[in-house]
C-alpha cells in the first residue's frame, strides 16, 4: 500500500480556472457595477425628482389658463381664482408623481443592497460551513488514526496475554519449549509458530 | 467542426482560440480563504455604502415633506393668480369694471384661493398617507427578506456548532471505550484470564 501524495490532492485546472474567473468577475462588478449602484443611491437622494414633476406640471397649467389673455377673462369674476385652484391641483399632482418616482429608486437601491448584503451573509454561511467540515473531516481522520493505534494496542496485548497462557500453561506442563521469566512468557513459545 | 462531436479535444480548442484573456486572471492560492474575504467585504461595503441611506429610508415612513410643500406652492399659486389678473385688468385699461366689481372680484379670488388651499391640503394628506405606506409595505418586504436571511444564517451556525460538538463527543466516548478496551486487555494478561 502506497502513502498518499499531497499532490494527489492538488486542485485540477477547471478548480483553479474557476476561482480565477470568478474572482475577476467579482473584482469587475466591485469596481464597475458596484459604483452605480452607490450613484443611483445618491441621484435618488439628492435629485430634485418633484421639481421638476411641478415645473413641468406648472408650466402645462399657465399654457392652458394664461396663455391667451382676453377681455372677457380679464372682466370675469372666477376666472383668477379657478387658475388659483387648478394650478395648486397640478402642483400637488407633479410633486406626488416627483415623490413616488423617487421613493421607487430609492426602495430600488435598497433592494439590490439588501440583495448583496444577504448573498454576503449566504456566503459567510457557505464559507463557514465549509470550514467546519474541514475541521470535522481533519477531526475525524485524527480520531481515525488513534482508533487504529488503539486497535493495534489492544490486539498486540490481547496476543501477549494469549503467549503468557500458553507458555504457562506449558511450564506446568514442564515442557521445554515454555519461555521462563515474566517477559519472556508474553513472547510465543519457543519453536511455536516459527 | 462542432465543439461536442466528438472529435474535437482541448487541445483544438485552445489553438481556436483568438485570445486568452484567462491567463492575465489572478491566481487563487486559497479559494477558502478568498470567499471569507470577499463575503466580508461584501458586508462591509453594504454597512460603508448603503447603512445610512437605508436609515434615512426607515425615517421616511412619516414624512410630511409633502403637506408642507403643497402648501407653499398653493399659496404661490394664489399669488401668481392674483398678479395674473392684475396685469389682465391692466392690459385692458381697467376692464370697463367697476369698484364693486373690483371688489367682488378679489373677494372671489380670496375664497377661491382659500378652498384651494383646504382641498390641496386635504389632497396632499392623502397623497402623503398613499406614499408613506406604499414604502411602509416596501419596507416591510425587505425586512422579511432580512429577518429571513439572518435566522438562516444563524440556523447554520448553530448547526455547525451542534454537529461540532457531537462529533467531539463522539470522539470522546470512542477514546474512552478504546481506553477501557486496552485497560481490560491488559488486566487479561496480568491475570491470567
Amino acid at each position: 500500500m502506497s502513502k498518499p501524495k499531497s499532490s494527489e490532492y492538488k486542485a485540477s485546472e477547471q478548480e483553479k480556472a474557476l476561482a480565477s474567473v470568478s474572482l475577476a468577475e467579482k473584482n469587475y462588478f466591485r469596481q464597475k457595477y458596484l459604483p452605480k449602484l452607490t450613484q443611483l443611491r445618491d441621484r435618488a437622494s439628492t435629485e430634485d425628482y418633484e421639481g421638476v414633476a411641478t415645473g413641468r406640471a406648472q408650466a402645462d397649467t399657465m399654457q392652458a389658463l394664461s396663455g391667451r389673455p382676453s377681455l372677457a377673462a380679464a372682466r370675469s369674476v372666477d376666472s383668477a381664482a379657478d387658475m388659483a385652484s387648478a394650478a395648486g391641483a397640478q402642483a400637488l399632482q407633479g410633486r406626488v408623481q416627483g415623490l413616488t418616482a423617487q421613493r421607487g429608486d430609492q426602495v430600488n437601491v435598497l433592494k439590490n443592497a439588501r440583495g448583496m448584503a444577504a448573498d454576503a451573509q449566504s456566503g459567510l454561511s457557505k464559507a463557514a460551513r465549509i470550514s467546519s467540515t474541514k475541521q470535522l473531516q481533519f477531526a475525524q481522520a485524527k480520531q481515525n488514526r488513534r482508533n487504529a493505534n488503539f486497535r493495534a494496542a489492544t490486539q498486540l496485548v490481547g496476543q501477549m496475554g494469549e503467549n503468557r497462557q500458553e507458555n504457562l500453561g506449558l511450564q506446568d506442563a514442564e515442557n521445554d519449549q515454555a519461555n521462563k521469566g515474566f517477559f519472556s512468557t508474553l513472547l510465543p513459545p519457543q519453536g511455536l509458530g516459527q | 467542426m462542432a465543439l461536442y462531436d466528438g472529435l474535437y479535444n482541448t487541445k483544438d480548442y485552445r489553438r481556436d482560440a483568438q485570445t486568452d484573456y484567462t491567463s492575465s486572471l489572478p491566481n487563487v492560492s486559497d479559494p477558502e480563504a478568498t470567499y471569507a474575504a470577499i463575503t466580508r467585504q461584501d458586508y462591509n461595503d453594504y454597512i460603508n455604502n448603503f447603512r445610512d441611506f437605508e436609515e434615512r429610508l426607515l425615517g421616511q415612513t412619516d414624512d410630511q415633506g409633502l403637506i408642507n410643500r403643497a402648501r407653499e406652492d398653493q399659496k404661490t399659486q394664489n399669488r401668481i393668480a392674483r398678479e395674473v389678473q392684475q396685469r389682465n385688468i391692466e392690459r385692458y385699461g381697467g376692464a370697463g369694471l367697476s369698484n364693486a366689481q373690483r371688489q367682488q372680484q378679489q373677494r372671489t379670488l380670496q375664497r377661491g384661493g382659500q378652498l384651494a388651499m383646504a382641498n390641496t391640503s386635504n389632497n396632499s394628506r392623502i397623497q402623503q398617507r398613499e406614499i408613506n405606506n406604499a414604502l411602509l409595505n416596501e419596507l416591510i418586504g425587505i425586512g422579511q427578506g432580512v429577518n429571513q436571511s439572518s435566522l438562516s444564517g444563524l440556523g447554520d451556525a448553530s448547526g455547525m456548532a451542534a454537529q461540532r460538538q457531537a462529533a467531539y463527543k463522539n470522539a470522546k466516548a470512542q477514546h474512552h471505550s478504546n481506553m477501557t478496551g486496552l485497560g481490560v486487555a491488559a488486566l487479561g494478561m496480568f491475570l491470567g484470564i
